[in-house]
């Protein structure tokens, strides 16, 4: 066996006898993955259940009824009809429906007349969203009802007789609003949650082998283990590819893992095997490089465990592993590009929402040039110190 | 006395690890400022426009969308970028304002406008939904000002301005919000939710990992050392629990003036919050002192501290509100002390409680308190006369 494997699976044993590094490689991911996945198993989708109330009984209530029932809104919209106001604001207080419309007596003729009474939208402060959704849908109906009456007024401003009212407002009404809003699919995949937190999580536990390795390089310094290995006739190099090599190893299989049981048990989308892997590879080298970076920072073990887990939830913070990036404010989002476990993540949403395996070169690169940065920085850094 | 002593030790010994300091301090302070950040307001629907004119009529088009409060407006100079932004789920829908809009409106053509979803069925037809009426009351004006020229003649901007001025004043229709409940069953949005369940997460994960001192006392043999002097193992145990106690409370206290004081978080009444920070953080210390008795390594709790505290956080709902988890996930999380310990927050900070509302969590944190820190005392006690 090559001297470079043999460090390593010496390393890779050691590792898998320490039952910290098997809980958090392994055990906790699938543990918090399973739990995020209960957790939002409802679903991501959005629906709203809504009553209507129709105290008007009119030709304008029906027409705005029907508007609710159109079949375009089938996703978006169920409505059901309740006898009374009081039933809809005890049926929205209780969570029952996400939010009414009542429609006043009187609205019909009011609203050919002159000015109708409001159409009210209940909701709960708790589903803003419904209310929002509620109000866009009223006010849509509003918009068509005003078109004609604006058009009617504006003609009358502008210097039309009130004797051809009649004829006018027959007119407008015959004629189509000259903008349309037609609706396009993108095309795309629905990032699902566990899509996203699987791969995030994944990637947070799988840090801690930067803070496992960087306490294990000075444990050997202490125990005198290095010096033996060095009074080899092996080359630096090759011991440093070695113990590189392990730490490889051991966030790939914790990567790994965290792939395959969301992937198998909770339908998580990981992307195309070939290009999650490559995220996948990027992200363990950029682990190695971290390793690297805290091993030249640090003098002593002690040292090296703060600085790595510092490092670590900087990292995860900054890159999104706790939040939905895409929620976040721009200037977060930018930031999260500045962490490769940020360009993993971006690369995963890429994937899982449908962008083609090419999606993954720039994060991959970006990942690559992450690693070398911190490679440079911890070759300088031993440099200056053996000087 | 001999506790205070311990207690003054344990302190100063935690003030010199810098690694502590960042997982007390700074580590809850950035969590809580991003959180916060990202956890706001979602009752806006997010929509890119990627204008292919900059003409009167399409510029009008846009303001009409930045100024409904219903939707928040992004720019984007190309469709590409805006689609990537689409399918990142940034955005809930694209709307493409077409080229050769301005022109065709006043020729009296019809435009159609794209406005692209993303997968979700329901999000893009909410959108469509908010969107189609904003347009509505443009094409409207378009509309009627097409109108009154073929009636009467004129120029099209004039019977434009005519028919924009009387827009506001001819609305028959008109659609009023109310809402019938005035109490929130979640936290408020932004730090408001970020801070107190933080502070929830925080003491407790900092507490589980702070069992590492206890661990490294004991393999340095501090204990035996204490014991062979004239003191008691309980005095041991009480300071021990009075540290524990110390750094929970100097903990939740820094949480609670952070967030007051840089990111604006009301804590509600002052004896309610209180209470509930005293009997978290006494859950807290329970949780620590077991914690020290339990895990063998520091290295080990240092490691599988944080991992059970995220799991509890998590299904405790302090990682998300327990409002949007199926009903048997609400239940299973109230097994743990963090459940009710948030419950207690809602009451505070969104209902507006005092002691009396909160009393249910009180009790049920006091007991599991009382009962943590009874089995770490005798386990403690035991390791001490062993």
């Amino acid at each position: 066996m090559s001297p470079v494997l043999a460090i390593a699976a010496k390393d890779l044993r050691q590792r898998l006898r320490d039952r910290s590094a098997i809980v958090l490689g392994f055990v906790a991911p699938v543990v918090i993955a399973t739990l995020m996945s209960f957790a939002f198993g409802g679903g991501d989708s959005y629906h709203l259940d809504a009553a209507v109330v129709d105290n008007d009984h009119g030709e304008l209530a029906a027409a705005f009824t029907q508007v609710l029932r159109d079949p375009e809104l089938s996703d978006l919209v169920t409505v059901r009809t309740v006898p009374s106001e009081a039933d809809a604001r005890s049926q929205v207080d209780s969570g029952e429906v996400g939010a009414a419309f009542v429609i006043p007596a009187g609205f019909t003729a009011a609203a050919r007349g002159g000015t109708a009474a409001p159409v009210t939208v209940l909701g709960r402060v708790d589903e803003p969203v419904a209310q929002q959704v509620g109000q866009a849908i009223a006010d849509g109906f509003a918009a068509q009802l005003d078109a004609v009456r604006l058009s009617v007024a504006t003609a009358l401003s502008s210097g039309a007789t009130p004797d051809g009212l009649p004829a006018l407002a027959a007119e407008a009404a015959a004629r189509r609003l000259p903008e349309q809003v037609a609706a396009v699919p993108a095309g795309t995949r629905q990032l699902r949650s566990i899509s996203y937190f699987g791969p995030a999580m994944g990637i947070f536990f799988a840090l801690f082998a930067v803070s496992f390795t960087a306490r294990g390089y000075f444990l050997e310094r202490q125990t005198g283990t290095l010096d033996r290995i060095r009074a080899a006739p092996l080359r630096p190099a090759v011991v440093l590819a070695g113990k590189s090599l392990a730490t490889l190893g051991y966030a790939l299989a914790s990567l790994t893992t965290m792939a395959l049981v969301t992937t198998l048990a909770f339908d998580a989308y990981w992307g195309p095997p070939l290009a999650a892997a490559a995220l996948l590879v990027a992200m363990a080298l950029a682990m190695v490089g971290l390793t690297a970076l805290v091993i030249s920072l640090s003098r002593t073990e002690r040292q090296a465990e703060g600085i790595a887990a510092m490092l670590t939830f900087g990292l995860v913070l900054l890159g999104g592993n706790f939040v939905y990036v895409s929620m976040a404010p721009p200037l977060l989002r930018t930031l999260a590009l500045l962490t490769p476990n940020g360009w993993a993540l971006r690369g995963f949403t890429d994937l899982a929402t449908g962008a083609g395996p090419s999606a993954v070169l720039v994060p991959v690169l970006a990942m690559l040039a992450f690693t070398a940065a911190c490679g440079g920085l911890a070759v300088l850094l031993s440099r200056r110190a053996a000087r | 006395m001999t506790a205070l002593t311990i207690m003054a030790t344990g302190l100063r010994r935690l003030a010199r690890d810098r690694t502590a300091l960042f997982f007390m301090v700074l580590l809850p302070i950035v969590i809580i400022l991003v959180i916060g950040a990202t956890v706001r307001d979602t009752g806006e629907i997010r929509i890119g426009v990627v204008a292919a004119e900059r003409t009167p009529l399409a510029t009008e088009l846009v303001t009409d969308l930045r100024q409904s409060p219903a939707v928040s407006v992004t720019d984007y100079a190309g469709e590409s970028e805006a689609r990537n932004a689409l399918r990142r789920n940034e955005l809930d829908a694209v709307l493409i304002v077409p080229a050769g809009l301005d022109g065709t409106l006043r020729s009296g053509g019809t435009v159609t406008i794209p406005l692209l979803g993303s997968a979700a069925q329901s999000i893009q037809q909410a959108a469509r939904s908010a969107v189609s009426g904003l347009v509505a009351r443009h094409a409207a004006r378009v509309e009627a000002a097409r109108f009154t020229v073929d009636n009467l003649g004129g120029t099209f901007d004039e019977r434009l301005a005519t028919a924009t001025r009387l827009q506001a004043s001819v609305g028959t229709v008109t659609v009023r919000t109310e809402t019938v409940d005035a109490t929130s069953d979640y936290l408020p949005l932004g730090f408001s939710y970020s801070a107190p369940t933080m502070l929830v997460l925080f003491v407790f994960i900092n507490a589980l990992a702070g069992g590492a001192a206890i661990i490294e006392s004991r393999r340095l043999g501090i204990y035996d050392r204490v014991c062979a002097a004239p003191i008691r193992p309980h005095d041991i145990v009480f300071g021990e629990t009075l540290t524990y106690l110390a750094v929970a409370l100097l903990q939740s206290l820094l949480i609670v003036g952070i967030g007051a004081v840089l990111f604006g978080v009301r804590w509600g009444d002052p004896l309610a919050a209180a209470a509930l920070i005293t009997v978290w953080a006494l859950v807290g210390t329970g949780t620590g002192i077991l914690a020290g008795t339990l895990f063998r390594t520091p290295e080990q709790a240092g490691a599988i501290g944080p991992a059970i505290g995220i799991a509890c956080g998590m299904l405790g709902g302090a990682m998300w509100p327990l409002e949007i988890v199926p009903q048997t996930m609400r239940t299973i999380g109230h097994i743990t002390p963090h459940a009710w310990a948030i419950d207690g927050w809602i009451e505070i900070l969104s209902r507006g409680g005092g002691i009396p509302q909160i009393a249910t969590q009180l009790t049920v944190l006091a007991a599991v308190a009382l009962t943590l820190l009874t089995i770490a005392s005798i386990r403690l006690g035991r390791r001490l006369t062993a």
